[in-house]
């Protein structure tokens, strides 16, 4: 297969032609959308007045619930969460009402002539005050190995102690939106910038009071979504569709930075207790660990987000005794949704924190305790839930990335830089990542196709998926052509149809190219056997004496011949001609299912994952002690792809996402006022990484020689979220450095993310604490 | 006196007649005019504060007949800023023939888009970066993109796109059509604007006697050059900006002047060029004007604009404190020369009066042996406004502090010189011990609040600290 093709909108890009939802040429009869939010955290809506807003020039309509011909709701998974407030709101930014103007000053203009009586309630702001007036989303999980009270009780040495983790914001840089244009009869088209259109039909359809036939969402292409328009952009899309619907004309909703900041949902923010138990030499004997997450003020996908964190505690430890409790909190705020590694980067804090306390406390190297802990690969290879890790490569990629980021010589020169500078500290940190691949809501592990090849030889690919920028049309094509045997500028992928692919998922949770891949690729299988046997009967006829088989026919160099007798050939665009006029159908759908997996949430047991995915860092920070400060002096990161599908693409994931999960451990922070307002809504005083945050020396490589056995397509990997939490390594380095100024003896105060101030603190009580007489590690 | 704007966009005089206008008025920003065309949709909006660079567009003006061309996020200009100017888009970057221009090519190559949202304004800083430096380095290379924010790629692959197209001298379909484009821009009347709408009226003068006549009898009006801060208040705040004197075209206020005494600069020289001018001997400002805002902002944010905005974190401020810098301000009735350690009386609250405008920021040089040092402390190093920032001033003699300047940002409701601190380090020995002490002494004068970008206590530690970095930077090496 042609492996280094550029991204199939590169060029589209970067002249700006490719368009986006709020590009798409609408004719002047567009209204805009605007939505109304809750200006109050949690209260009661006693009265409203639209009558004077309804007046203003230009305004077609103002809503409330009660213009909502169907369902007031738009949960996707509990139904817990109205489309627009009724009685009562729940968090600054819930939607209230919504108006529809010619112009958006004309939807400003009405806006405050809406009259609302609010009555403020008692909020829960924090993770803490929910815990006190135990304000659950749900009953708490627990998933259990071993005997964990035993486990701490005969270990040699024990630790305990509390970390959180901060909420990010995903800061796709296209805001939330969607163009909605009525058709005939109850049809609506959708334009929307989602990440799962067949939910947002399903919703739209729900909230319109209308059958999911009669409304069709299409999505060309996101402006980035990294999980916040998994179930999210749903919202903006109802609106939408409640805005058209009443006026019967188009309308679009595009959400300005601010209120799109204000009004969506965020990485779940984790509160998390552990206590863990490990001999003298760093062998982890029991682990106890307690997650308390944010989930705002509703349920969204909150319980399979903490699922998540609740199998990757363990990342790439085998751990004999091992509890890990879960809850969901209920506080008033937006309801926390889907981002990137979806709980998987909160667990993996919890797990490397532990192994890093252990590390100082037994004043070992933390890569070797690291290394010790790591999953076997014939024994110590069951994990917490049972499944057992298979093509276990964390040792091979430990002992590469060891050699190439020379990290033993390198530690030892930060020591001794450390015992020479008084105000510069610097400090070095290895971290592994294991990520399991499929969604742990089994069913979901599913895919549909629609493939056409059209009688001039080009192909055009219908699949599931959603391109958000990951490359994942990129990579269709390449599978498409290399399944033809045809070169890739001949085959198109079409823009996501949900009257074209039904009732799909999400495209989330890494999956997209395994599962989207597989389901076109059975399309195309279906299609070729079509082709070979028409084509083994086209050369048959030529040469009656020695019948071409079908099962001999290869597609391949945009050509097609028996592999027997090669001289029996035919180009592909030729025999797209043929087939037509054979009568040959040249047109497939495709479906996929992901074999093996399964899994019982009530027991916490069994094999929620097809495969994990392997990947290593090592990061070097400097830190400048008087300011808090930091610099990425270097990092060098191993990620395990399986047989890359198009290591352009890869190396732009491994990157990309190292460099988002590098914003959530250092300088993204989310905060909020004590009335719930929040307080970081742009980006002026939201920040994520730019252009000179990212290490200074990187090094990233791909791990090769290592296809992926379990038979995904191409026998490559998933790549979308494991290397987001590469980043981790980059934290531990701040606090390795940090903990230097101690000489490594007390443990410092340590939080995610580690903006300045939080390593300016840590310094700062480390000061404290050495002038005061020793304090022990040990808590 | 003229009142429609001119300029040039798609290799043709575009004209506005903002009386005829229905959809735009004189405070559309740049981006929502572009936005509003059929093909010119390449621009995007991320933020509408100029903290994303999605909407980066570059502005080509005439400098000694050749045609200067500068990034900006269109987000933050208006359209009369555009009057007499080029305009240009990634729609144009493409050569007449369809042939893409070498930086979107190396873009494609390296992977450098992803979603490819930002993409466009990424592709325009790219371009002031081809159009204005030879084989960039790394550093330059951030400088320049420091303005673009990317979720998608991680930066390394734009960085290497960047460092492989920007190696032809900055030649391309543009160097071959500037002979037209000039003629075109210099076929456009420079006089003075003036806009007047129902609403609205814009003055863009030419002369700065026109100006303050202007402000004279309009001392409420809103005064921008860049207008990187004052545009936020029609983008994030809605306000109907009711008259606005521009002074972005008027010459008089674009100087730099130098003696051996002190530097000169006018109060329209845009950051971009005054650093240019101050790295030898202002090397403090030079650092602190480094991490000022972005290169988009840079190019049209000016020293006279940060003065006049006097915010109690403006970047510049602190610094300029401490090379003892004055501002000179002129009205119709005469000007005056007012020390920045005066200037600043309150929160935006300063010396400067209604009539006032300020035309000049005059630096000293520095004697041997005084050493100024600038620190700027915030959540990220580019693009961010500062928790806490601080420029401070030591001559010493023989290792005993003869005068002392501290000036803080950020750690009260102006900018402001920790006076206590300073007296109490005067004639003392510049040593690590009385430093320590100095540090205690600090708490004296100020009382720093929390807020979104840092909590009191931490800025009470940082501005202590930077003494102690001060000293660091500074004591005799034995």
């Amino acid at each position: 297969m042609k492996q280094y093709i550029y991204h199939e909108s590169g060029e589209l890009h970067v002249t700006g032609e490719a368009i986006y939802v709020d590009d798409i040429p609408v004719h002047d009869q567009l209204l805009i959308g605007k939505v109304v939010y809750s200006p109050y955290a949690h209260a009661k809506i006693k009265s409203f007045d639209l009558s004077e807003a309804k007046k203003v020039a230009g305004v077609h309509a103002v809503l409330s619930y009660k213009d909502i011909p169907g369902h007031n709701q738009m949960g996707p998974v509990v139904k817990d969460e109205p489309c627009l407030a009724e009685n009562e709101v729940n968090y600054v930014g819930q939607a209230v009402f919504l108006i529809a103007a010619d112009t958006i000053e004309q939807c400003y203009e009405a806006e405050k002539k809406i009259k609302v009586e609010y009555e403020p309630l008692e909020a829960i702001l924090d993770i803490e005050t929910a815990i006190a007036k135990n304000s659950l989303l749900g009953p708490p999980r627990n998933i259990t190995r071993g005997d964990v009270e035993a486990g701490l009780k005969n270990s040699k040495n024990v630790i305990k102690g509390e970390l959180r983790t901060g909420a990010q914001e995903h800061w796709y840089l296209e805001t939330q939106v969607c163009l909605c244009i009525p058709g005939e009869g109850n049809e609506m088209k959708v334009y929307s910038s989602t990440q799962h259109p067949s939910e947002t039909q399903t919703i739209i359809a729900e909230v319109l009071g209308i059958k999911r036939n009669e409304v069709t969402v299409e999505v060309r292409r996101l402006g980035g979504g990294f999980g916040g328009k998994e179930t999210q952009a749903n919202h903006t899309a109802c609106w939408t569709a409640l805005l058209a619907w009443a006026t019967k004309r188009p309308v679009k909703i595009r959400l300005f930075r601010d209120d799109d900041m204000i009004m969506t949902g965020k990485r779940h923010r984790f509160l998390i207790r552990y206590e863990a138990g490990f001999d003298d030499d760093g062998t982890i004997q029991a682990v106890r660990f307690e997650l308390n997450s944010d989930g705002g003020s509703a349920t969204d996908l909150s319980f399979a987000i903490l699922e998540r964190a609740m199998l990757h505690t363990d990342n790439a430890y085998y751990i004999p005794n091992f509890s890990v409790t879960g809850m969901v909190w209920k506080t008033n705020l937006p309801s926390n949704t889907a981002m990137r590694g979806f709980g998987g980067p909160q667990g993996m804090a919890a797990i490397e924190t532990v192994v890093d306390r252990i590390a100082r406390y037994l004043k070992k190297d933390p890569a070797d305790i690291r290394f010790k802990n790591f999953y076997g690969i014939e024994e110590r290879n069951i994990t917490h839930y049972e499944e057992k890790v298979e093509n276990n490569r964390l040792h091979l990629i430990y002992n590469q990335i060891l050699e190439s980021s020379e990290y033993k010589r390198r530690r030892k020169e930060i020591a001794e830089f450390n015992s020479q500078n008084e105000f510069f500290k610097k400090g070095i940190a290895l971290t592994p990542v294991k990520f399991g691949i499929s969604f742990t809501t089994t069913f979901l592990n599913q895919a549909g196709a629609l493939v056409n090849v059209y009688t001039d030889g080009t192909v055009l690919v219908n699949h599931g998926g959603i391109d958000m920028g990951q490359g994942l049309n990129t990579k269709i094509q390449q599978i498409a052509a290399a399944e033809f045997g045809i070169s890739p500028d001949k085959v198109k992928v079409n823009a996501t149809d949900t009257s074209k692919v039904p009732n799909t998922s999400a495209t989330a949770a890494s999956t997209g190219t395994d599962l989207n891949g597989m389901a076109v690729k059975n399309a195309i299988d279906i299609i070729k056997t079509r082709m070979s046997e028409e084509i083994s009967k086209l050369f048959t006829e030529k040469n009656p004496d020695k019948p071409t088989k079908a099962s001999s026919v290869v597609f391949e160099n945009d050509e097609i011949y028996d592999s027997e007798s090669p001289d029996r050939r035919i180009s592909f665009v030729e025999a797209t001609r043929v087939m037509n006029l054979r009568q040959v159908s040249l047109s497939s759908t495709g479906f996929y299912r992901t074999p093996t997996i399964g899994w019982d949430k009530s027991k916490g047991k069994g094999k929620p994952f097809f495969y994990y995915s392997f990947g290593m860092a090592v990061s070097e920070v400097i830190l400048d002690i008087l300011t808090g400060a930091h610099k990425i002096l270097r990092t060098d990161i191993i990620q395990d792809v399986g047989d890359s599908v198009n290591p352009g693409i890869d190396l732009g994931q491994i990157e990309g996402g190292f460099v988002q999960g590098l914003g959530w451990v250092t300088t993204e922070e989310i905060k909020w006022d004590e009335k719930g307002n929040l307080l970081t809504h742009s980006p002026d005083t939201y920040k994520i990484p730019v252009v000179s945050d990212i290490p200074k020396d990187f090094r990233v490589k791909m791990l090769e020689n290592v296809p992926n056995l379990v038979g995904t397509i191409r026998k490559s990997k998933a790549i979308g979220e494991p290397p987001f939490m590469l980043a981790l390594s980059v934290w531990l380095a701040i606090k390795d450095a940090i903990a230097s100024f101690a000489n490594n003896e007390i443990e410092p105060d340590f939080s995610l993310p580690a903006t300045n101030e939080v390593i300016l603190l840590a310094v700062e009580k480390l000061k404290k604490k050495m002038t005061t007489p020793k304090i022990l590690v040990k808590e | 006196m003229k009142s429609n704007i001119s300029f040039i966009l798609d290799n043709r005089v575009v004209y506005i007649d903002f009386e005829q206008e229905r959809k735009l008025t004189p405070t559309t920003t740049v981006l929502n005019y572009l936005r509003q065309l059929p093909n010119h949709k390449g621009v995007k909006e991320g933020c509408a504060e100029g903290d994303c660079g999605a909407c980066t567009v570059v502005i080509g003006e005439l400098e000694n007949n050749r045609i200067r061309y500068r990034a900006v996020d269109s987000c933050l200009i208006f359209l009369p800023m555009l009057d007499g100017k080029l305009l240009v888009t990634v729609e144009n970057l493409k050569s007449p023939e369809g042939k893409l221009h070498p930086v979107q090519e190396a873009m494609i190559e390296q992977f450098g888009s992803q979603c490819g949202f930002c993409t466009p304004g990424i592709i325009m800083s790219m371009f002031d970066l081809y159009k204005n430096y030879v084989c960039p380095s790394r550093s330059e290379i951030e400088d320049v993109l420091s303005g673009n924010l990317c979720r998608c790629t991680g930066y390394r692959p734009i960085v290497d796109a960047a460092l492989k197209a920007c190696s032809y001298w900055g030649y391309d379909h543009f160097t071959e059509e500037e002979g037209k484009l000039v003629e075109l821009l210099k076929s456009i009347n420079k006089e003075s604007l003036i806009i007047k709408t129902q609403l609205q009226t814009y003055f863009k003068p030419s002369s700065l006697s026109e100006a303050l006549e202007f402000r004279n009898k309009h001392p409420n009006s809103i005064i921008l050059c860049g207008a990187t801060d004052v545009a936020l208040k029609v983008t994030k705040a809605h306000e109907l900006l009711q008259e606005i004197i521009d002074l972005s075209a008027i010459e008089e206020l674009k100087f730099i002047e130098e003696n051996i005494h002190e530097i000169k600069i006018g109060a329209g020289v845009v950051i971009n060029d005054v650093r240019k001018k101050i790295i030898k001997d202002f090397p403090a400002l030079y650092e602190m004007l480094n991490v000022f805002a972005s290169n988009q902002i840079r190019n049209f944010a000016t020293l006279g604009g940060n003065l006049g905005t006097a915010s109690p974190i403006g970047d510049s401020l602190p610094v300029l404190m401490a090379y003892e810098a004055s501002v000179e301000l002129q009205s119709i009735e005469g000007r005056r020369v007012v020390p920045l350690n005066e200037y600043f009386v309150g929160y935006r609250k300063t010396l400067r009066k209604d009539n006032e405008l300020i035309t000049k920021i005059i630096i000293p040089k520095q004697n041997n042996g005084a050493v100024i040092k600038s620190y700027k402390v915030s959540k990220r190093k580019d693009l961010d406004i500062s928790t806490l920032s601080a420029g401070f001033k030591l001559e010493s003699r023989n290792n005993i502090v003869q005068n002392i300047i501290l000036a803080y940002g950020g750690m009260a409701e102006r900018p402001k010189r920790a006076s206590e601190t300073e007296k109490f380090l005067r004639g003392k020995s510049w040593t690590r011990e009385v430093v320590e002490k100095a540090m205690d002494i600090l708490q004296q004068d100020f009382t720093p609040i929390s807020d979104v970008r840092g909590s009191a206590e931490f800025r009470r530690i940082a501005a202590r600290n930077l003494i102690l970095k001060f000293w660091n930077d500074t004591k005799l090496v034995d």
